[in-house]
C-alpha cells in the first residue's frame, strides 16, 4: 500500500491538488513521486473547488479520500479546506517546491492571479525573506486576463503573439483600468496588436525587476505560478534581469507541490509524526 | 484577569463620568497621542486629560475625502473622521484639544478639526532634534500650554499640584515600565493584547483609578506562575497602534506568535523613564517628555530609535521583529527599506513589514505575510 500525501493549493483564480507517493528509507521520508495533479478554476465557491480538484487527483490516480494520509492546504483560501490537516502559506510552499525540483534555486517569482511575490530561499528551501505585493491586480494574472479580453485575443496565446513585434511602445500605466485605456488607444492608432501584447509583458517585468531588486537577485531565479506559463512574460522577464530563468513544466502547481511535501514530513511510515509548529489553538 | 474586567467596566462609565463632571463645571482637555503631551498639567489645572487614541475603522477614514487629500497617515485621516462625524463622543466632549505637532500628519489633525469643527485646538510644536535650543522651544511650547490650561480652568497650576501630578504619572509609568519588564525572557505573565489594552485604557481611564488597577496587576503578575512556551517572541514596532485596530495582534496570535515588547511612536505610553520632582517642574518635564522621550522616525538623526530597537530585540530576547506602519507615514516607511539591514548586522533577527490604512480587504495578503514569517521563525529555529 503506498503512502499517499495531498497538497492543495486554493488561490484566487485556480485551485490546484497534487497527490504525492511518499516513499521511506530508515523512518524518513526520502522519495517522493507525483501520483496526479489537477487544475480547476476556482470560481466563486472555493471549497467546492477544492473538493473537485482533490476528487479528479484522486480518480486519476486511482486512489480514495481515505487514502490520503495527511493534507495540506496553502493559498488565498487554505482555511477553508476542512478535510485539511494543516495549513502552510503559500510562499512556504512555493520555495519548498520549487526547491525540490531546481536544488540550486535562490529567487522564486511566483506571479498567480492576484498578486506577485518575489521569494528568497536558503540552502535548506526555508524562506528566509519574502516581498509580496497585493496592492491592486496590476501585474498579475488578473491584469493579462483583463489585457486579452481588450486585445480580442484568448489568454493563452498572448505570449506568443508577443514574439511577432516589430515595434517597441510602451504600456506606462500600470494601474489595470488605465493601461486597459492604454491599450485600446494604442489599437486605435493601428499598432498591432503583438506590438502591444510586447508592452504589456514589458510592464509586467519592469514591476517585478523592481520587487526582486528590493530583495537583491541571487541566482538561480526560478519562476513559478500560472503566469510562468506566458512565454512573453517569461522572456520580457529574462531580459530584465538578466537571467535565464529556471521554470517548472508546471509551474502552477507549485505551491499543491510544496504543500505535499510539507505533508510527506509530517508523517512516518507507521503514523503521524510530532507535527511543527501549527497555531496556538 | 478580574482586573480586566473591572477596567473594562471603569471604561464602560467613563463617558457617563465625563459627562457628569463636565456638568459640575470640570473641563475635559483632549490630546492627540505621541507622548509628548505632559499630562501632569492638566491634572494640575483640575482639567481631566484624555488621549484621543481610536482607530482601525476604515468608513471613518473613507469619511474624510471631502476634508482632506488622500495621503495623510491612516490614523491621522481617522481622527479627522472622527472630529467632523462625531462618530467618536470623547471627541464631542472634550472643552479643548491640544495638538503637540509632531509631524505634518499630525499638523493635519490640528488644522482641519480647527478649521471644520467647533472644538477649540491648541497647536504646539515638537522640534525634530534634541539640543539646547530646541529643548528651549518645547519649554516655551509647553509653558504656553500651562497658561492655557489656566485660563480654560480657571486654576492657578501651583507647584505642589504639579508635583502631585507628577507623582502621580510617575508611578503609572513606573507600574507599566515594571509590568512590562515581566516579559524580558522566558514564559510571559501577560499577553500583548492585555498590555496594549492597559495601555490604552490609561489614555482614558481616571489617572487614580488606573493607578489602582495598575498596582493590583503588577501584585497579581508577580504571584503568578507563567506557563512555559515556544512560541515566537516578537517585536512589535511603528508608527500607530490605535485603540480598535487589533488585526495585527490578532493575526500573530492565531499564527502562534507572541508579542513580548512594542515600540510605537502613537498607542504605547512611553514608560521608560520619570519626570524628576524636585527643582523645576517645568523644566523637569520637558526633559522627560521632550530630551528623554525615544523620538519617533520623523526625528534627526535617527540612530536613537534605531538604537533603541536593536536594544529592546536583545534585551526581551525577540526571535523576531514585525514593523507595522500605516499608510503614508512616509517618515517609518523610508526606514522601513533599510532598519532590516542593521537588524540582520547587529542581531541577526529578520523583519516583516506590514502596512495598513484600516481596508478590510487587507486581511488575507495580511494574514498570509504574518503568518509565513512564523513559519520562517519556526523553521529556522527547527533548521
Amino acid at each position: 500500500m503506498p503512502t499517499i500525501v495531498a497538497g492543495v493549493d486554493v488561490g484566487s483564480v485556480a485551485t490546484k491538488v497534487v497527490l504525492l507517493d511518499v516513499g521511506f528509507e530508515k523512518g524518513c521520508a526520502s522519495s517522493f513521486n507525483i501520483k496526479s495533479f489537477s487544475v480547476k478554476q476556482s470560481g466563486a465557491a472555493f471549497l467546492k473547488a477544492a473538493e473537485d480538484a482533490l476528487a479528479e487527483a484522486l480518480d486519476l490516480a486511482g486512489l480514495m479520500f481515505k487514502d490520503v494520509r495527511y493534507t495540506i492546504s496553502t493559498g488565498y483560501g487554505r482555511q477553508i479546506v476542512p478535510f485539511a490537516d494543516k495549513q502552510v502559506t503559500e510562499i512556504s510552499c512555493h520555495a519548498r517546491g520549487a526547491k525540490h525540483l531546481f536544488p540550486d534555486v535562490h529567487t522564486i517569482i511566483d506571479i498567480g492571479g492576484q498578486d506577485s511575490k518575489t521569494i528568497r530561499v536558503d540552502s535548506q528551501g526555508g524562506v528566509s525573506n519574502f516581498i509580496m505585493n497585493d496592492k491592486c491586480a496590476a501585474g498579475t494574472g488578473r491584469f493579462l486576463e483583463v489585457m486579452a479580453r481588450a486585445l480580442g485575443v484568448k489568454l493563452q496565446e498572448l505570449g506568443t503573439l508577443s514574439f511577432q513585434s516589430k515595434n517597441d511602445i510602451e504600456v506606462s500605466s500600470m494601474c489595470t483600468v488605465f493601461a486597459e485605456s492604454e491599450v485600446i488607444s494604442y489599437l486605435s492608432k493601428g499598432f498591432d496588436k503583438s506590438d502591444v501584447a510586447a508592452a504589456i509583458h514589458n510592464a509586467i517585468a519592469r514591476r517585478v525587476a523592481g520587487m526582486v531588486g528590493q530583495l537583491g537577485l541571487v541566482e538561480r531565479v526560478a519562476m513559478t505560478g500560472g503566469v510562468a506559463k506566458n512565454p512573453g512574460v517569461v522572456r520580457s522577464l529574462e531580459m530584465k534581469l538578466g537571467t535565464t530563468l529556471l521554470l517548472p513544466e508546471e509551474p502552477q502547481i507549485m505551491g499543491a507541490l510544496g504543500a505535499a511535501l510539507i505533508a510527506a514530513g509530517q508523517i512516518s511510515p507507521d503514523g503521524i509524526s510530532s507535527a511543527v509548529g501549527g497555531s496556538k489553538a | 484577569m478580574e482586573i480586566m474586567h473591572k477596567l473594562a467596566s471603569h471604561l464602560k462609565t467613563r463617558l457617563v463620568e465625563l459627562n457628569r463632571a463636565k456638568q459640575q463645571g470640570r473641563k475635559i482637555v483632549g490630546y492627540t497621542p505621541g507622548g509628548y503631551l505632559p499630562e501632569e498639567l492638566i491634572l494640575a489645572s483640575g482639567a481631566i486629560p484624555i488621549c484621543l487614541i481610536r482607530g482601525g475603522d476604515h468608513s471613518v477614514v473613507e469619511l474624510t475625502g471631502a476634508y482632506l487629500c488622500r495621503w495623510i497617515d491612516t490614523f491621522c485621516r481617522a481622527q479627522i473622521g472622527y472630529a467632523v462625524s462625531g462618530d467618536d463622543p470623547y471627541y464631542s466632549i472634550v472643552d479643548l484639544l491640544a495638538i503637540p505637532i509632531t509631524d505634518n500628519h499630525i499638523r493635519a489633525i490640528s488644522d482641519i478639526t480647527d478649521h471644520s469643527t467647533d472644538i477649540e485646538v491648541f497647536p504646539f510644536g515638537v522640534p525634530h532634534m534634541k539640543e539646547e535650543s530646541t529643548f528651549s522651544y518645547y519649554l516655551h511650547g509647553i509653558t504656553r500650554l500651562k497658561a492655557k490650561l489656566e485660563a480654560l480652568t480657571g486654576t492657578e497650576i501651583t507647584k505642589p499640584k504639579l508635583r502631585e501630578a507628577i507623582s502621580l504619572c510617575n508611578r503609572e509609568r513606573e507600574l507599566f515600565r515594571e509590568i512590562s519588564l515581566m516579559r524580558k525572557s522566558g514564559p510571559v505573565p501577560i499577553s500583548s493584547r492585555d498590555f496594549v489594552a492597559l495601555n490604552h485604557a490609561s489614555f482614558l481611564a481616571d489617572k487614580e483609578v488606573m493607578v489602582e488597577i495598575l498596582e493590583s496587576l503588577y501584585k497579581e503578575l508577580k504571584g503568578r506562575i507563567a506557563l512555559p512556551d515556544g512560541h515566537p517572541r516578537i517585536l512589535l514596532t511603528g508608527s500607530t497602534l490605535a485603540m480598535g485596530d487589533s488585526r495585527v495582534l490578532d493575526l500573530i496570535d492565531e499564527a502562534g506568535g507572541e508579542v513580548v515588547i512594542e515600540e510605537f511612536a502613537e498607542g504605547i505610553r512611553p514608560y521608560w523613564e520619570n519626570v524628576n520632582p524636585d527643582g523645576d517642574l517645568m523644566k523637569a518635564l520637558a526633559e522627560c517628555y521632550f530630551m528623554q522621550r525615544v523620538p519617533p522616525a520623523w526625528f534627526r538623526p535617527g540612530n536613537e530609535r534605531r538604537d533603541f530597537l536593536i536594544k529592546l530585540a536583545k534585551d526581551f530576547n525577540v526571535d523576531g521583529v514585525i514593523w507595522y506602519q500605516l499608510m503614508y507615514r512616509e517618515s517609518y516607511k523610508t526606514e522601513s527599506y533599510y532598519f532590516p539591514d542593521k537588524l540582520k548586522r547587529d542581531t541577526g533577527l529578520r523583519m516583516l513589514t506590514v502596512e495598513s490604512d484600516y481596508d478590510p480587504s487587507e486581511m488575507g495578503p495580511l494574514r498570509t505575510r504574518i503568518e509565513t514569517f512564523i513559519e520562517t521563525i519556526r523553521g529556522k529555529r527547527h533548521g
